[in-house]
């Protein structure tokens, strides 16, 4: 909220700057977000009287005018402005000045006539985007006045960040209190007097409240007599400063004094209330209400209003409504100052979706105690500047007062909980300041009661934050926590995540972080069929549902890229999918599943882009493939088969599940399926995959183990074969390690050949068979003995033929 | 025999100086000293003379021998060392084009920096916890003393989720929403365990904001720790730590009142500017410190959603937005790059 610290000074003695103020209260936990200072761009800028002024005696469009601007001569400005008559104050800019649009004023000769200074209009002071001619000022103005002070433009206005638990603090007596707490100075709280007269309010107007609950405190006063007119200009300008515009003068006290004591008033011309008279009650489900600012509305049962004798007329902690409005004519009030309970405010504010000095507020809980005062104010107010006469008898319905509540501090947990000695008398000091009143004292401990205006207040705890914020957060050590009984134990998969990423990354993938929700279009494209959890209030379509895959992110990622003339792209993401719980639900776990994965693309040139040692390969299946076998070899998850095939938005013939060596299904890799493609305009090559990590993690060998080196060399020996184009290489190898055992140590596809000389519908195989034994040196007939055992082997069983 | 020796040795010497490429050295080597070379041919003769002569002879001819064997071996090395010379002249390799390597891939800033901050709270013993994000209204709001027509709901704007999508019926007792913080998990962490804990809780979280300085999606790190008489300096010097850790040794740190239902007392942990270091630029707003961190002891009420006795033990609680310091760590101007995801905003990571 927006505090003046002119008015602020009205109620407590203020540290010499306006800075130290603000880091006073920011320290104490009224956090100053900003200072505008209004009238800084003016300085030099003073109130001027015209004397005279004749024709130029060189320039036909020019006056040469005399000002009075408050010194002992007058001063000779040539000016170009007609709007003016001799005797009219405006604003002079006197020499030296420089101008908020970065004008700087000197001494000049304008066509041969001195002038000092510069008359000026509106725009020219930054105070208005458009204006024709001079400023004109209120006759009443004293020449050499600063024209910031004359505008009421020198004050300073903090913006205050009340935090919600804090509203006893949106108010200018209730920063003044802060301010008398943390510099000691006094707080001196206005006490109006009042003089009644004519009618006793209790037979110009009937108030009846029948929802106590949600209006604990109904408090009114009849005053009559008043004038309507604009309220006087330090009121307005205070009015302005805090970003209030100014109405008339019954309206501007009902919000000065509501900025004053952070109690919402309201004013009704008591003429046009039906019967004179006032019912706070529910609203009847379809009644209609005109608010202030013109739009009709309809009510519900759930919402309280005050209402005439007929009809609604405000929505209660809201917004008043139009029919009893203060207008021109009107002569004789109702004010009301009433308490509204927070939740039923702050629902009807939601419902209407107006957001109101009031309801702001009410909805963080006002203070009842601040009924009467305020109300006192504002009739007083009343008196000396509408003129109006204040009815005998104030009206003050508060059917259920309840006593301030009681908090017990016991002094040893000061120290316990903030971890510094705060010396008792010291507590004691902060807590009556904020206005706590020590109700009862045993040993070591006191009670207080609280006041109604701190809402917040409910226990011990909320002393103790009281009187640290007081005593200054500054002012408490720093301590590292106390030494630890055990190890933090090492997160569940954290290594495992961390090797994946260092693979991910190792293969070029580039990491990206994606929203978690995504469009329903975009995981019905891909043949996602699973019905997604759906957000209720979602910001748009594009992001309404939470994602099954985190494939949609990265295709939308590509489509970024390529439009920015990327050539490779390599992603990877991890994070989680969202599912329903066909469960639905247990105990504290809402019904819903969240699954962790890694996902990857690879589209375009291999190897992040064009090289020359490379001409132009595109990446394909293996580029895909080898991303995950390099996240497999890094966890040293062994044993992981590939069978041909996936999802819908896969490739048949381009696609593989991906399984770890007990059955259970990590997830699918393979080219993005042409019809996907096609549908979301992608260019063509894109692969991807997608894995479930939990099951992956938890098969991961982190802490690999060692075998002692083979003491017998190795025999070398190549192998190839021709085999239908279909044959998996598996199959083959499977067969020459079957056959090979126990001398074949691993076989290797070195090569993988179709074309010329190859019959059609077939392909050359080529492997790198590795012989050796544990025993002894093999001998040159052992291994070719073996060779073409396996040699035999495969093509009796697949059909193949050693190649030539 | 001892001339033609003489003179065969004499010419050896002259041919074998003159010999440069090593072929040539080589057929030197069979004509002088091969089975059926030059010395073995006038050697041939020798059977005949006398056996004190032969003797004489036979020195000479070893003499003459060696001397062109060491001849013949420093042509070779003087050949061998000419075609050397020679291959290492000519045009170098353009040593300016690029190696052949698979570039790395890049991390994304976001989880980089979450990943570090919760490195460093280990090193203070933190644990690791995770909770879900599809989550209760209870765990979100209730449990962490923010009951339902709390004022400081406005702070976050919520996510509901609709749940006939789930496939049950509403269940009236909590709706199911998106968290809007990381908080949650302290109350699911602490019903799992008795105190003393410490953890860290990073993670997602939604609010329904998206401007500017404002995504719906963004990333916090929660941190808990409870145990007897944990006091309020221990928060100060924890944070402090971690700052220090985190941005430099000589970041200042400033902690200020402010309000979260679920902590009492609460701070707001401001930190040192990290671009002009406290003397005010436009990073800071010209006030020279930064907003990064949410802290408090934790409020008795959160203790009692968890089962905790609240006069038993007490605790601290902080939470902090990732997005943000990342933002101020590698100087990034744009929140809304994180989730863009362009590849020239990655490949810079």
């Amino acid at each position: 909220m927006k505090i003046s610290v002119k008015w602020l000074g009205d109620y407590v003695a203020l540290p010499p700057s306006v800075d130290e103020l603000a880091r006073k209260l920011t320290a104490a936990g009224l956090e100053i977000e900003g200072l505008e200072r209004p009238g800084e761009g003016l300085r030099g800028v003073v109130v001027a009287q015209i004397k005279e002024s004749v024709q130029h005696p060189n320039a036909d469009k020019l006056s040469v005018t005399k000002i009075d601007a408050g010194g002992d001569a007058l001063v000779q400005v040539v000016c170009g402005a007609k709007n003016y008559k001799v005797g009219d104050k405006v604003p002079l800019a006197t020499v030296g000045t420089k101008l908020p649009n970065g004008m700087e004023i000197k001494q000049a000769a304008l066509r041969g006539v001195d002038s000092s200074g510069m008359l000026c209009s509106s725009k020219e002071l930054g105070l208005s985007e458009e204006s024709s001619g001079l400023l004109i000022l209120s006759p009443d103005l004293k020449p050499g006045t600063p024209i910031a002070e004359a505008l009421g433009l020198d004050d300073v206005v903090l913006e205050v960040n009340v935090t919600p638990n804090r509203p006893d603090a949106l108010s200018h007596l209730g920063v003044a209190r802060e301010v008398s707490v943390v510099t000691g100075a006094a707080l001196k709280v206005p006490q109006p007097k009042l003089t009644e007269s004519g009618t006793p309010a209790s037979q110009s107007a009937k108030v009846r409240v029948e929802d106590s609950v949600r209006c604990p405190r109904y408090a009114a006063r009849v005053v009559e007599n008043v004038t309507i007119k604009p309220s006087p200009q330090w009121m307005q300008d205070r009015l302005k400063a805090c970003g209030v515009r100014a109405i008339n003068n019954v309206v501007d006290i009902t919000n000065y004094v509501n900025l004053e004591f952070g109690q919402p008033l309201h004013a009704f011309d008591l003429d046009k209330l039906g019967g004179q008279e006032i019912v706070v009650r529910a609203a009847k489900k379809g009644e209609k209400l005109t608010t202030l600012d013109g739009k009709e509305r309809t009510l519900d049962q759930e919402e309280l209003v005050i209402c005439d004798r007929d009809r609604p007329q405000a929505l209660a902690g809201v917004m008043g409504g139009g029919d009893s409005e203060v207008t021109e004519k009107t002569t004789r009030l109702l004010l009301e100052s009433a308490n509204f309970l927070g939740s039923g405010v702050r629902r009807a504010a939601k419902r209407h979706a107006l957001h109101t000095e009031a309801s702001h507020r009410f909805e963080r809980g006002a203070d009842l105690d601040a009924v009467v005062p305020a109300i006192e104010r504002a009739a007083q107010l009343l008196i000396e500047l509408a003129g109006g006469t204040v009815a005998p008898g104030l009206i003050d319905l508060y059917p259920a007062e309840k006593p301030p509540r009681q908090v017990t501090l016991r002094f040893a947990r000061v120290e316990k909980v903030l971890g510094v000695a705060v010396p008792e008398a010291e507590v004691r000091r902060i807590l009556e300041a904020l206005g706590f009143q020590k109700l009862a004292e045993s040993a070591g401990q006191a009670t207080y009661s609280v006041p109604r205006a701190r809402v917040d207040v409910e226990r011990e705890e909320d002393l103790l934050e009281e009187v640290a914020r007081v005593f200054g957060y500054d002012n408490i050590p720093a301590k590292l926590p106390r030494g630890l009984a055990s190890l933090a134990p090492e997160p569940a998969h954290s290594e495992a995540e961390r090797r994946l990423r260092q693979a991910m990354s190792g293969a070029g993938l580039d990491e990206v972080v994606n929203y978690s929700f995504v469009a329903p279009k975009s995981l019905e494209v891909l043949g996602l069929k699973e019905q997604p959890v759906a957000l209720l209030n979602p910001l748009s379509v594009e992001q309404s549902v939470m994602r099954t895959s985190l494939i949609p992110g990265l295709l939308e990622n590509l489509s970024r890229s390529v439009r920015h003339q990327v050539e490779s792209v390599c992603l990877y993401e991890t994070g989680r999918a969202y599912f329903r719980d066909a469960e639905g639900g247990q105990g504290t776990r809402p019904a819903a599943r969240e699954v962790n994965r890694v996902a990857g693309l690879v589209w375009g040139l291999r190897g992040g882009g064009r090289s020359w040692t490379q001409k132009d390969a595109r990446a394909d299946f293996y580029d895909a493939k080898g991303a995950v076998e390099a996240v497999l070899g890094a966890l040293r998850v062994e044993g992981v088969t590939w069978s041909p095939g996936g999802p819908s938005a896969y490739h048949p013939r381009a696609s593989a599940e991906v399984k770890l060596a007990d059955g259970t299904v990590l997830g699918h890799v393979g080219e993005l399926h042409p019809r996907v493609v096609k549908a979301l305009g992608l260019p063509e090559g894109v692969f991807v995959f997608e894995l479930d990590t939990e099951p992956l993690y938890s098969a991961a060998r982190l802490v690999p183990e060692y075998h002692s080196l083979p003491k017998f060399p190795a025999v070398l020996r190549d192998l190839a074969v021709v085999v239908p184009v279909e044959l998996a290489n598996d199959s083959v190898r499977k067969v020459i390690l079957e056959v090979g055992r126990p001398l074949v140590e691993d076989a290797l596809v070195f090569d993988v050949y179709t074309g010329k000389p190859i019959p059609e519908g077939k392909k050359n195989l080529a492997y790198a068979l590795r012989y050796r034994s544990a025993e002894r040196t093999l001998t040159d007939v052992e291994v070719t003995e073996a060779h073409q055992r396996i040699i035999s082997e495969v093509n009796q069983r697949l059909g193949a033929s050693l190649r030539a | 025999m001892r001339d033609r020796l003489q003179a065969l040795a004499e010419a050896a010497r002259r041919e074998i100086a003159g010999a440069s490429e090593l072929p040539a050295v080589e057929a030197l080597r069979v004509r002088y000293l091969g089975k059926k070379g030059e010395l073995s041919g006038v050697l041939g003769g020798m059977g005949k003379l006398p056996p004190e002569e032969r003797r004489a002879l036979g020195e000479v001819a070893n003499t003459v021998k060696a001397e062109l064997e060491k001849l013949l071996a420093e042509a070779t090395q003087r050949a061998e060392d000419a075609a050397m010379e020679a291959q290492l002249q000519g045009p170098g390799l353009d040593v300016t084009l690029p190696g052949r390597a698979v570039a790395p891939g890049s991390r994304h800033p976001v989880s980089r920096t979450m990943e570090d901050i919760v490195r460093t709270f280990s090193r203070l013993g933190f644990d690791v916890a995770a909770g879900p994000e599809i989550e209760l209204d209870y765990f979100n709001f209730e449990a962490l003393n923010l009951p339902k027509d709390h004022p400081a709901r406005d702070m976050q704007d919520t996510f509901y989720v609709d749940e006939p999508s789930l496939g049950h019926a509403k269940k009236a007792d909590s709706s199911v929403l998106l968290r809007t913080h990381t908080s949650p998990v302290q109350v699911r962490y602490m019903l799992q365990r008795k105190p003393p804990i410490r953890a860290v809780m990073p993670g997602r979280v939604y609010r329904r904001d998206s401007d500017i300085t404002h995504t719906p999606m963004f990333h916090q790190v929660e941190g808990l720790l409870v145990d007897k008489d944990v006091t309020f300096a221990e928060l100060k010097g924890s944070l402090d730590a971690f700052v220090k850790a985190f941005f430099g040794s000589d970041t200042r740190t400033r902690f200020r009142p402010s309000f979260f239902p679920f902590t009492e007392p609460s701070a707001e942990v401001d930190i040192s500017c990290t671009s002009c270091g406290g003397k005010g630029c436009r990073v800071c707003k010209q006030t020279g410190w930064l907003e990064v961190l949410g802290s408090g002891m934790v409020h008795p009420n959160v203790f009692t959603s968890a089962g905790y006795d609240p006069g038993e033990v007490t605790g601290y609680a902080f939470g902090m937005g990732v997005e943000r310091i990342a933002m101020l760590r590698y100087r990034i101007d744009d929140l809304r790059m994180m989730f863009e995801n362009d590849a020239r905003f990655l490949e810079q990571f």
